[in-house]
């Protein structure tokens, strides 16, 4: 029940989010310079064809009036439509989500089996070979742009070897989970460097903690002790830094979507963004601070299932 | 002008094959795809100079008959965004539509003729104004309905009347009448030679009438035309599939079973792609990435002349740009070479007038202003600012091409004593500025749409066309009256005539000093027959074959 009320709680905080959120794009993207209607006529723009324009778009209203009418149809779970496609912005943006979500889901799961081995090793081994090694190679990932690493991937795994397509999402779940593999990796391998080295602290110091010498002590086996008592300690503040990097990753998954090809909303956002199609814009972020309050609640609820005193609080 | 393999062979209609028109605002989506790319290309090579590999302007050759099936992928940097001919400026929409909606009648492959399409023949009346067009019979729509004189006026009245849009090109057009099934009559408001050219204008491709019964919003989100290809399946920001016609008039067309234009931003794995053979075509590759295609096994680089023009646009409504020696003395400083060598890699010529070569009309004896130190001193030495003066270059933030540019000018403009500072805005902030006359010194470009240079000058020259003289502020009457006397004329040789003065007044006034002529760069798989792209810009997939 409690856990329940916990998850409500959260949810509510949502809805001033969203509110102040919705308020903040509105605003500031009337500030950016440069008129949808421009854009879209390009070059052969004239006075009366930028009045039409406005017109059909409802840009000629007063902005408090654009802003209730959005804000009015939000409330329908209506995103309005977008000023270049001139299609519903809800469905756009679902349907360019899929990818994106499919990418950082891919990205999350790659990064901790790639991590959670490596720094348990690397943990119990301390400052042998294995712990310098593997404190140092992720390091050179870190250092590797995604844009670069993923061209190397694609030229390594899939032009030379053909084991990965090397762009696009594919149909199907079969070609969806084989064409996520290598942006999945790329994401991953950015990943890997931060959460091996947390997770890596937080393991020696549990590890040296009194319950750990109290289980060996009544010789539990070194195993046992590692990954049933001392993992799941550890991994608390892991869990957090893994879901602070994640809701990070949602804004920025664009550099790693245009190498492959995926076109998720990172793209769509993009190109929103210099076509002044301000309705994508808008809801592109609205579903961007919704991502990350649900990205911070499941870190919570992990850190909750992890930490009975979460819950408790 | 292009070597042409169909023209001279087989299959006449095939020949013909190809719709109009291109794209003015590649210009935005250059400075989105193509400058944000560029930073974001990591393995992207530029090593500047040579196009020899690249052949120019022909299609790959084939002596034997197309075969018919497959499917081509071709990839793109910017996703199509709306079907609306009438309201559509995109390039990476137009592109898309022509191969479903198609004109009365079509520009010829070297852009300078119109030829028959949809109307197979024409007359015009004693005093000009009226043109009768006998219709191409047994022309089907996708749907198997046959298009009447009733389609042609619904989808011709559409363009002329739908507002803010495309409507400008059918200003001359007072009245369309249908007085039979075969026949459609339409009256010209004045004496209009654009007019055939004009009506090959995609905008003006045929739908069928009343949008076949459906809401106008319905029809073109799964529109119905003539074309070769119907309306299959469109993931927006993604993909859109196009499958073969089964109505389609020319007899044995289309060869491929469907074709498919991928949004894929980023210009590296465009190309990874050609080379993987997972697309068969990369439309408009980045110049900076030409030599990297032209190396990939199985795959040829092929540069078709585009009717682009850059230029440099100068406000005067703001001094010294009043001052003509101010501006010949700019033009004349401008290292036009130079600037074909770092911003198209080589790929291009140097202008010498506002039309472009591919345009009909073009005089390759206008003299313009070539790169000449001594010759820019002597005009600052005329001017009313001999001394030189500060001015400020409004750029596009994030386009490669636009600061190139503007650099080459700088360090050019120093030598005259003109400090020139840049400043950089967000593509559409800089639209903003331009058409509100808000800024000192700048760059644009334009294509045609049409095979008649009046688009052009229409929009450059006459307070009418609406577009300030290219938010110039520039009036010359002499300019004017030749515009407009070349409008009503319909003597090629008395046209030239006028078009010739008028090019050589408007590169004397140093209107907008032309800076060079770009082609339009396609990569595809060796596998691809027929493939080819007008100047406008427009290509026909009926044509386009695999081996």
């Amino acid at each position: 029940m409690k856990y329940v009320l916990f998850i409500l709680r959260r949810l509510v905080t949502l809805i001033p989010v969203l509110f102040g959120i919705s308020l903040l794009v509105f605003f500031l993207l009337q500030m950016v310079p440069g008129d949808p209607a421009v854009t879209l006529l390009g070059a052969h723009v004239t006075d009366a064809g930028v009045a039409a324009l406005h017109k059909q778009l409802g840009l000629d209203h007063p902005l408090w009036r654009q802003y209730v009418t959005f804000v009015g149809r939000l409330f329908h779970g209506n995103l309005g439509d977008s000023y270049q496609y001139k299609s519903s912005v809800s469905s756009l943006v679902l349907h360019n989500l899929v990818p994106t979500i499919w990418l950082i889901v891919t990205g999350a799961v790659l990064a901790v089996l790639i991590s959670v081995p490596l720094a348990v090793w690397s943990a119990s081994r301390r400052n042998g070979i294995a712990d310098n090694t593997i404190r140092t190679i992720p390091l050179i990932g870190l250092g590797m742009p995604a844009f670069w690493l993923g061209i190397m991937l694609v030229l390594l795994l899939s032009l030379k070897a053909g084991a990965f397509p090397a762009s696009g999402f594919g149909t199907g779940i079969g070609n969806h989970i084989k064409s996520i593999i290598l942006p999945g990796l790329t994401v991953a391998l950015a990943l890997v460097p931060i959460l091996i080295r947390s997770l890596r602290a937080s393991m020696i110091h549990v590890l040296q903690s009194d319950y750990i010498t109290t289980a060996r002590a009544k010789g539990i086996s070194g195993a046992r002790v590692v990954f049933r008592h001392a993992l799941p300690n550890a991994a608390i503040s892991s869990v957090t830094v893994l879901g602070v990097n994640i809701a990070y990753l949602i804004g920025s998954t664009l550099v790693v979507e245009k190498v492959f090809a995926l076109n998720g909303i990172g793209y769509l956002m993009i190109t929103a963004i210099f076509n002044r199609d301000f309705p994508i814009v808008q809801g592109i972020t609205l579903v961007f601070a919704v991502m990350v309050v649900i990205v911070n609640l499941l870190t919570d609820m992990t850190h909750a299932a992890l930490d009975p005193r979460v819950r408790l609080a | 002008m292009t070597t042409d393999r169909t023209g001279t062979s087989d299959d006449r209609i095939a020949a013909i094959a190809s719709h109009e028109i291109s794209r003015r605002n590649m210009l935005r989506f250059g400075a989105l795809g193509v400058g944000g790319a560029g930073v974001l290309a990591a393995c992207g090579t530029s090593n500047g100079g040579s196009s020899k590999s690249a052949k120019t302007g022909g299609a790959s050759s084939s002596t034997t008959k197309p075969k018919s099936g497959g499917s081509v992928i071709i990839a793109r940097p910017q996703d199509s965004v709306d079907f609306d001919k009438t309201m559509v400026f995109s390039n990476a929409s137009i592109w898309v539509y022509v191969q479903i909606f198609e004109g009365l009648t079509i520009g010829s492959k070297d852009g300078k003729t119109v030829e028959p399409w949809l109307a197979t023949s024409w007359t015009q009346s004693s005093d000009k104004l009226t043109w009768t067009f006998k219709l191409r019979p047994n022309v089907k729509f996708s749907d198997g309905t046959a298009m009447t004189s009733a389609d042609v006026k619904f989808s011709l009245d559409e363009a002329s009347t739908t507002k803010g849009g495309w409507e400008f090109i059918n200003a001359a057009i007072e009245k369309i009448t249908a007085p039979d099934p075969m026949t459609v009559v339409i009256k010209t408001k004045y004496q209009w030679a654009p007019l055939l050219a004009d009506l090959a204008c995609p905008s003006n491709g045929i739908i069928p009438n009343k949008y076949g019964g459906k809401t106008k919003k319905a029809f073109y989100s799964a529109p119905i035309g003539t074309g070769p290809f119907v309306w299959d399946t469109w993931d927006k920001g993604n993909k859109l599939t196009l499958k073969k016609s089964k109505n389609y008039w020319r007899a044995g067309m289309p060869y491929l079973d469907s074709v498919t234009w991928q949004t894929v931003p980023d210009d590296n794995t465009r190309n990874v792609m050609i080379q993987g053979n997972t697309a068969q075509i990369n439309e408009t590759p980045p110049f900076s990435t030409v030599d990297q295609l032209k190396g990939v096994k199985g795959a040829t680089v092929t540069l078709f002349p585009s009717t682009r023009t850059d230029y440099i646009l100068m406000n005067e409504k703001r001094a010294p740009y009043d001052d003509v020696h101010v501006r010949r003395a700019i033009s004349y400083a401008i290292d036009r070479e130079a600037l074909v060598k770092t911003v198209l890699f080589g790929n291009g010529t140097s202008a010498n007038s506002l039309f472009m070569p591919t345009v009909p009309y073009y005089d390759k004896a206008t003299a313009g202003q070539s790169f000449d130190m001594t010759k820019a001193k002597a005009e600052i030495a005329k001017s009313r600012v001999p001394k030189g003066f500060s001015t400020t270059y409004l750029a596009m933030s994030g386009d490669s091409t636009d600061s190139a540019i503007a650099q080459v000018l700088q360090s050019s403009l120093k030598e005259l004593g003109i400090t020139m500072k840049i400043s950089k805005s967000d593509p559409s902030a800089v639209h903003d500025l331009q058409s509100a006359l808000n800024y000192d010194i700048s760059h644009s470009y334009w294509t045609m749409d049409i095979n008649d240079p009046d688009e052009l000058v229409q929009f450059a020259v006459l307070p009418a066309g609406g577009g300030h003289s290219f938010d110039t502020n520039y009036t010359n009457s002499k300019a004017q009256s030749l515009a407009s006397q070349a409008e009503k004329t319909f003597d090629q040789a008395q046209r030239q005539n006028l078009y010739s003065q008028l090019q050589a007044q408007l590169a004397d006034d140093a209107f907008l000093p032309a800076l060079y002529y770009q082609p339009l760069p396609y990569a595809m798989r060796s596998a691809v027959q027929g493939f080819f792209v007008k100047p406008t810009g427009l290509y026909d997939m009926a044509a386009v074959s695999l081996a």
